[in-house]
């Protein structure tokens, strides 16, 4: 047994070890207690609560008369600036010739659309009415339309949206919110407590606070997180280091 | 002192279990944070597309299309290398058809595939290692709603892969190394040992041990740290010295 001590401090020095896993301990608990509370409520939480889609329903679809789609050259020409993609889309029920003038890679990215009449070429802006329409076609639920704006990134909801959005808002016990792209008409998606309240919890786990007048990104590539995360690392290393010492020396045995 | 006495035991033997996975847990996540999402994406592997549709070249209209093919749905008007397509579903398959005179483009060949996987690619100087077209798939990083799909390889750092769709004739999935190893460290975050969910059953029972294994832990380290316990400590070994 004494051999093997020997052995191991040949690499490391064990006090040093164990000074370093108990100041470290100090300095990531609060941290770790976190990571692990929310950790367990990820593992335990009810998923489809957490998308916000409790009111959502599919929006309704109607049969468009092909005769009179206009000519996508026409469509194309009248464009002033010029467009990579136009789809065939439908805005409450009326048939629209979505055109993409800028498209990031991801739907959330920077791009910018217009919307065109399928059958008379007039284009379409998403005005206030608009949008509040398109959000209710989209709720199933029984709250009334409360407020709508037009809002700007960063978004609270959808802190990774580019885009500006038209936010309108439901009187419901849920507080649902709703979401629509200013330019395109797109749903972008529904927002409610439920899903606010988890949204919270990522911030927690991925330690992405606000802090020092920075904002919260919605995601984990931060500057505290990497940090916490080695001196973690190094922690939970100094500790497995430890129990094999306790092991190799045979602390563990039934008294 | 029993507290003491007793969390130090249960520390022990928790940790003994659990420790391990306490390891996998701070090293995958270290590996997460550490990297640039947008980079494991692929999304700097990707040159933008600044083309627009000529409309010389839409010869063929939405309205002969829907003619011609009445079940097509999401119908979109847009561009393969640098040819105006339409792009469409039929009974859940997309179909890529010519604007100019509405013939049917896919599947794609080899060689077109290879010619978008291309033009998609920022480093232009970068030669292309290998094609195969993927028809079934239980590889973690292609979602099987994208077959059949080209795959081509670049002889890159990090061995990119660009997935082409052979009915779309888009850019549908892109993977490097460093996404398979994230992946990797992903599952090992969560325990997908042997279920595939982050709400799996193991998960869970480790993770509130590890809860109660910290608790203790950290009534250790107030007693190692606390100033009357400190004295105490000194106090004691001083004495072991003068024997």
């Amino acid at each position: 047994m004494k051999k093997n001590n020997k052995k191991t401090s040949k690499y490391f020095k064990l006090s040093t070890i164990k000074s370093l896993h108990k100041w470290l301990s100090l300095l990531v608990f609060i941290q770790l207690f976190i990571w692990l509370g929310t950790g367990i409520f990820f593992n335990w939480m009810d998923h489809d609560k957490a998308s916000g889609n409790h009111y959502r329903q599919a929006m309704v679809k109607q049969d468009i008369d092909h005769q009179r789609l206009l000519d996508p050259q026409a469509v194309l020409t009248a464009s002033q600036s010029g467009a990579s993609e136009i789809t065939l889309v439908q805005r409450l029920g009326q048939p629209y010739y979505l055109l993409t003038h800028d498209k990031g890679l991801y739907k959330h990215f920077d791009s910018l659309f217009s919307l065109v009449d399928a059958y008379t070429g007039t284009v379409k802006e998403i005005d206030i009415e608009m949008a509040a329409a398109l959000a209710q076609s989209s709720y199933s639920g029984s709250g009334k339309i409360a407020s709508t704006s037009l809002v700007v990134p960063p978004i609270e909801d959808f802190l990774k949206e580019q885009n500006s959005l038209w936010q309108v808002n439901f009187s419901d016990e849920l507080e649902t919110s709703v979401y629509i792209n200013a330019s395109s008409g797109r749903l972008v998606g529904h927002s409610n407590e439920d899903k606010r309240f988890v949204d919270f919890f990522f911030m927690l786990h991925f330690m992405d606070y606000p802090l020092f007048g920075q904002d919260a990104v919605g995601g984990f590539n931060n500057w505290q997180i990497s940090i916490f995360a080695i001196l973690t690392l190094l922690f939970c290393l100094t500790g497995l280091i430890w129990t094999l010492e306790l092991l190799i020396k045979g602390r563990y045995k039934f008294k | 002192m029993s507290l003491h006495r007793n969390s130090r035991k249960y520390h022990k033997w928790l940790m003994l279990f659990i420790g391990l996975q306490f390891v996998v847990w701070s090293a995958s996540g270290t590996y997460m944070v550490l990297m640039d999402i947008d980079y494991i994406h692929g999304d700097s592997l990707v040159v933008e597309q600044k083309q627009t549709i000529v409309p010389e070249q839409v010869n063929y209209s939405f309205k002969q299309l829907l003619t011609e093919h009445p079940q097509a749905k999401k119908i979109e008007l847009g561009l393969m290398l640098n040819k105006a397509v339409y792009r469409f579903s039929q009974n859940n398959e997309k179909v890529t058809v010519s604007a100019q005179d509405g013939q049917i483009i896919s599947p794609i060949s080899e060689g077109i595939a290879t010619e978008i996987a291309k033009q998609n690619y920022a480093d232009k100087s970068v030669v292309i290692s290998s094609v195969k077209l993927i028809t079934e798939t239980s590889l973690r990083e292609l979602n099987a709603r994208h077959l059949p799909v080209w795959r081509v390889d670049f002889d890159d750092f990090a061995s990119p892969s660009f997935y082409i769709s052979a009915y779309s004739a888009q850019l549908v999935t892109k993977r490097h190394s460093f996404w398979r190893i994230f992946d990797w460290m992903f599952a090992f975050h969560v325990m997908d040992y042997v279920d595939e969910s982050p709400d799996n059953k193991l998960l869970r029972i480790v993770s509130i041990l590890a809860f109660i294994a910290s608790i203790f832990g950290l009534v250790l380290t107030y007693y190692r740290l606390a100033p009357t316990y400190q004295k105490r400590r000194k106090g004691k070994s001083r004495r072991v010295k003068l024997n």
